[in-house]
């Protein structure tokens, strides 16, 4: 079907394209204009036609998830469902998940936190997210079997096949790395840990054991950089760790996951535990400038109740007497595990303030949106559907005056965002929210609207509300079939899962199964991601590593 | 794929016809046993949505004792190949827990990983003489912890004992303990956690309710047991409890989900019913149900997503190609209610 989106505001910054125009669709990609008549012509005069939303690191799928829809049973309310598919109502679950993303015009999204060890019950609940594409970053970086092979000193080759082999079991997009040595440390005991700090056991550092997994990224290809969760996150004085990480990527490309957490300054460096801290994005934007290697994504802070999920234990732990309400869930896994504590970001509390502040912050001294990627790392700043209001105070300093009327007078003692006169622009939004996060993942079928591209399209009533104009697409595509009209879903397309293509090397699987099944009485098999074990047929696609 | 329905031999058309004009003459049908694989949970609860049933699982005692403690105070916990690895300290809560598998394996092994590798493990009990002993027992084991109490008792001794270990785990049975002993388990836990390591372990049931949690929390945001009848998922452990909703006759209609072997619930003659059982197993028989459908059986001859209890996850389970798959028979039945709008 051949069809026409006519007289729209075209927005794709890696066209340069910023104009009134038409964008063509033919068998689920971006095609050249043409000059047979369109199967179907979309109006879309007075709207905004940008590529679908792609999002880097949200906590959709997993066992910190489920867990956290265990312990909170009241943090989201379902509704009665008119609409086709029996669970897009139930808050929260798998389908609803997909229809929120689905509406606000996004298209993919990655979960950023897949423990191999639970590869398959993960990659299950993705494919049970209906309309998007998705897929999620492999977890390394705390597994006794790759600590053991560091301690042994063993070479960057052995270290190479044990990601390649992890990536490839659980058929992940990518890898993460989350407190490096953190959650091993904390099971013997650490309760703070930083970059050179000694885990025990090991005689390894976070700084060593992500420089290896560095290396290994690059070695195998892997499109998206390693995916970095600092130490010390959300503590006073982390943006030291924050610069001492990029300072230890050596150059080596780097993705920093939800860095206002670490764009804490301690208010009083002589006693940064009490003092408590003022805002170094001006410091973390800075060393991005310094740094094209890196990228980051946001964490923006959402006032109001959430739940914080992170395999992070050795900082859930830390946090644990800051739940709110007073219950949390701390698993120490057979690698990470999970910590799970509910938050509540005070409307108008000074630290939520504060904390609200630095993200938009960061977002507004940055001279590369694309380099700068819009999340709330949901549901841990806050719930992914808060994006349109961020959007709306990015774009818009009088909104973000009248906000920041409303908060206390600390935002602008301890923060740089009252000052900041800057408003984005629509081809910048673009780049925060779609060129920036698929350039990010690798996916070059995606983030732009140029012949070739997948037909993932939103369509946006043009409104000075920001928010209503961006939380209620008018039409959204994905792979060329409407999948919301005027913001509701009218078809329940089934996206796929990317997973990377990697080949594992022979060797290393038959070290790898001797191994677990010392460990497990159970070797790799036991660890699979087979076809077989989905219910629906094609739930994968590849995707290439780089050449 | 063989199957009865009231006591005569059928296809497998005749039997999911059968089954769907059953459910479609309901006005409450319950959905009870989910002892199968993922898929076929998933598929169970795509038909009670889609005609609004509700859902009750095999294992529910144990569960609803860790899922209701876990919602009013929370937990840490760990693996059992972390406990089996890292603990120097093991405390084994209850009669269920001492005679099992994992607390004998920790009995025979030394940790290997972490500070403790290498060191002797204590393995210590509570087994109390009965159930409020076993209660009185563990309430007066965090005493000591807290410090409230310090007489010189066996109980005061395991307390120290938590204390001084690198790395301790208190093994238990949910079922056994019920949902204040289990949250009793989880103060004691957080307590030592003050001064050193120390995890929470629940043994899991002969059952798949570990799948259905989460089956349940992603499909519909919420815990089993989950009621469809008001178009919206509602969690709710009482109200959805199949043996109850059966016994106050709320219940008018009963499909039976058990592929891996499973007593039958001593309530399913009490009303019309549809089994879909296991082949070969002692509930494939005419009688068990009205409608009696017999599918492969998850790991055996059909392949599934299965709990893992050793790795305490899931895993697929390849069979060996024999047999319909019971989430195939779920979907063909509600493929009887496409359109209609029950």
């Amino acid at each position: 079907m051949l069809i026409r989106i006519q007289g729209g505001r075209v927005v794709d910054p890696t066209a340069g394209r910023d104009g009134v125009g038409d964008v063509w669709v033919e068998d689920g990609r971006v095609v050249a204009p043409s000059e047979r008549t369109p199967d179907r012509t979309v109006d879309a005069t007075g709207c905004v036609v940008m590529a679908g939303g792609v999002e880097v690191h949200s906590h959709i799928a997993g066992g910190n998830v489920i867990t956290s829809r265990l312990l909170l049973p009241d943090l989201y309310v379902s509704e009665t469902a008119p609409n086709g598919h029996p669970f897009a109502h139930a808050g929260g679950a798998a389908a609803w998940i997909g229809a929120a993303y689905a509406k606000m015009g996004y298209t993919t999204a990655v979960e950023p936190a897949m423990p191999p060890t639970h590869a398959l019950a993960t990659q299950l609940e993705l494919a049970d997210i209906p309309l998007l594409d998705r897929g999620a970053l492999a977890v390394m970086g705390n597994d006794d079997q790759l600590l053991q092979l560091l301690r042994a000193g063993e070479s960057r080759d052995a270290v190479r096949d044990l990601v390649a082999l992890n990536v490839a079991q659980s058929r992940a997009l990518g890898v993460k790395c989350i407190n490096a040595g953190g959650a091993s440390a904390f099971k013997d005991g650490v309760l703070k840990l930083s970059l050179d700090d000694e885990i025990p056991v090991y005689g390894l550092s976070t700084r060593t054991i992500m420089g290896s997994l560095l290396d290994a990224v690059e070695a195998i290809g892997v499109p998206h950089p390693l995916h970095v969760h600092c130490n010390n996150l959300g503590l006073p004085g982390a943006d030291d760790s924050f610069v001492e990480t990029l300072d230890a990527a050596e150059g080596r490309r780097i993705h920093f996951a939800h860095a206002q957490f670490y764009a804490y300054g301690a208010a009083d460096p002589a006693n940064p535990g009490t003092g408590g801290f003022r805002s170094a994005a001006r410091r973390i934007v800075d060393a991005m400038h310094a740094n094209p290697n890196a990228t980051l994504d946001i964490g923006q802070v959402v006032f109001g109740q959430t739940v914080t999920v992170s395999m992070d234990i050795l900082r859930q732990f830390g946090g644990r007497k800051g739940a709110n309400p007073k219950k949390w869930v701390l698993n120490a896994g057979d690698a990470e595990g999970g910590g799970v504590v509910p938050f509540l970001y005070k409307p108008r509390g000074p630290t939520s303030s504060l904390q609200w502040a630095i993200g938009l912050e960061i977002m507004l001294l940055s001279n590369e949106p694309e380099r700068t990627i819009l999340t709330t790392d949901h549901p841990n700043g806050g719930p992914f559907t808060a994006y349109p209001r961020i959007i709306h105070l990015l774009m818009d300093k009088e909104e973000r005056d009248r906000e920041i009327a409303t908060l206390p007078k600390v935002v602008g003692e301890r923060s740089s965002l009252p000052e900041i006169e800057r408003e984005y622009s629509f081809s910048e939004i673009a780049e925060l929210t779609r060129s920036g996060p698929a350039k990010l993942l690798g996916l070059s079928d995606r983030g732009h609207l140029r012949a070739g591209a997948r037909a993932d399209i939103a369509v946006y009533r043009e409104d000075r509300n920001r928010t209503a104009m961006f939380a209620s697409a008018k039409l959204v595509l994905k792979d060329g079939v409407a999948i919301v009209e005027d913001g509701e879903v009218v078809h329940w397309h089934v996206g796929r899962s990317l997973s990377l293509t990697v080949e594992s090397d022979k060797a290393m699987e038959r070290r790898t199964d001797a191994y677990l099944q010392d460990r497990f009485g159970q070797g790799l098999d036991s660890f699979a991601v087979p076809d077989a074990a989905f219910p629906e047929a094609e739930v994968f696609e590849d995707v290439a590593c780089r050449a | 794929m063989t199957a009865w329905v009231k006591g005569d031999a059928t296809d497998a058309e005749g039997a999911i016809a059968a089954a769907a004009a059953l459910l479609a003459a309901a006005h409450a049908p319950v959905f009870a046993g989910l002892n199968a694989d993922v898929a076929a949970i998933r598929a169970a609860y795509r038909l009670a949505g889609t005609i609004g049933a509700s859902l009750d699982t095999q294992g529910a005692a144990g569960t609803y004792a860790d899922l209701g403690a876990l919602s009013r105070v929370g937990a840490m916990t760990s693996t059992p190949a972390e406990v089996q690895g890292r603990a120097d300290v093991v405390l084994v809560v209850g009669a269920k827990a001492g005679t099992s598998t994992l607390a004998s394996a920790l009995r025979g092994s030394k940790p290997v990983r972490g500070l403790a590798a290498g060191a002797d493990r204590q393995v210590l009990a509570v087994a109390g003489a009965s159930a409020q002993a076993l209660a009185s027992d563990l309430a007066l084991l965090r005493a000591h912890a807290k410090g409230h109490l310090a007489d010189a008792t066996p109980l005061n001794e395991i307390a120290r004992a938590l204390y001084a270990a690198r790395y301790g785990a208190v093994l238990y049975d949910p079922a056994e303990l019920g949902e204040l002993g289990v949250e009793t388990v989880q103060g004691l836990v957080r307590d030592v956690n003050e001064i050193t390591r120390c995890f929470a372990l629940s043994l899991g049931g002969p059952d798949q309710d570990r799948s259905v949690v989460q089956v349940a929390a992603w499909t519909t945001g919420q815990a089993p047991r989950t009621g469809f009848g008001r178009k919206v998922p509602e969690h709710d452990p009482w109200r959805f409890d199949a043996a109850r909703q059966v016994s106050t006759g709320e219940a008018d209609a009963a499909l039976w989900l058990s592929t891996l072997p499973a007593a039958r619930p001593d309530w399913l003659g009490a009303l019309p019913s549809i089994a879909i059982v296991g082949t070969g197993s002692p509930e494939a028989a005419p009688g068990t149900a009205e409608v009696v459908i017999a599918v492969g059986v998850p790991g055996a001859s059909a392949g599934g997503v299965l709990w893992n209890e050793g790795r305490a996850a899931l895993t697929y389970r390849p069979g060996t190609g024999g047999g319909a798959s019971a989430a195939d028979v779920l979907a063909r039945i509600e493929h009887h209610f496409a359109g209609k709008d029950s």
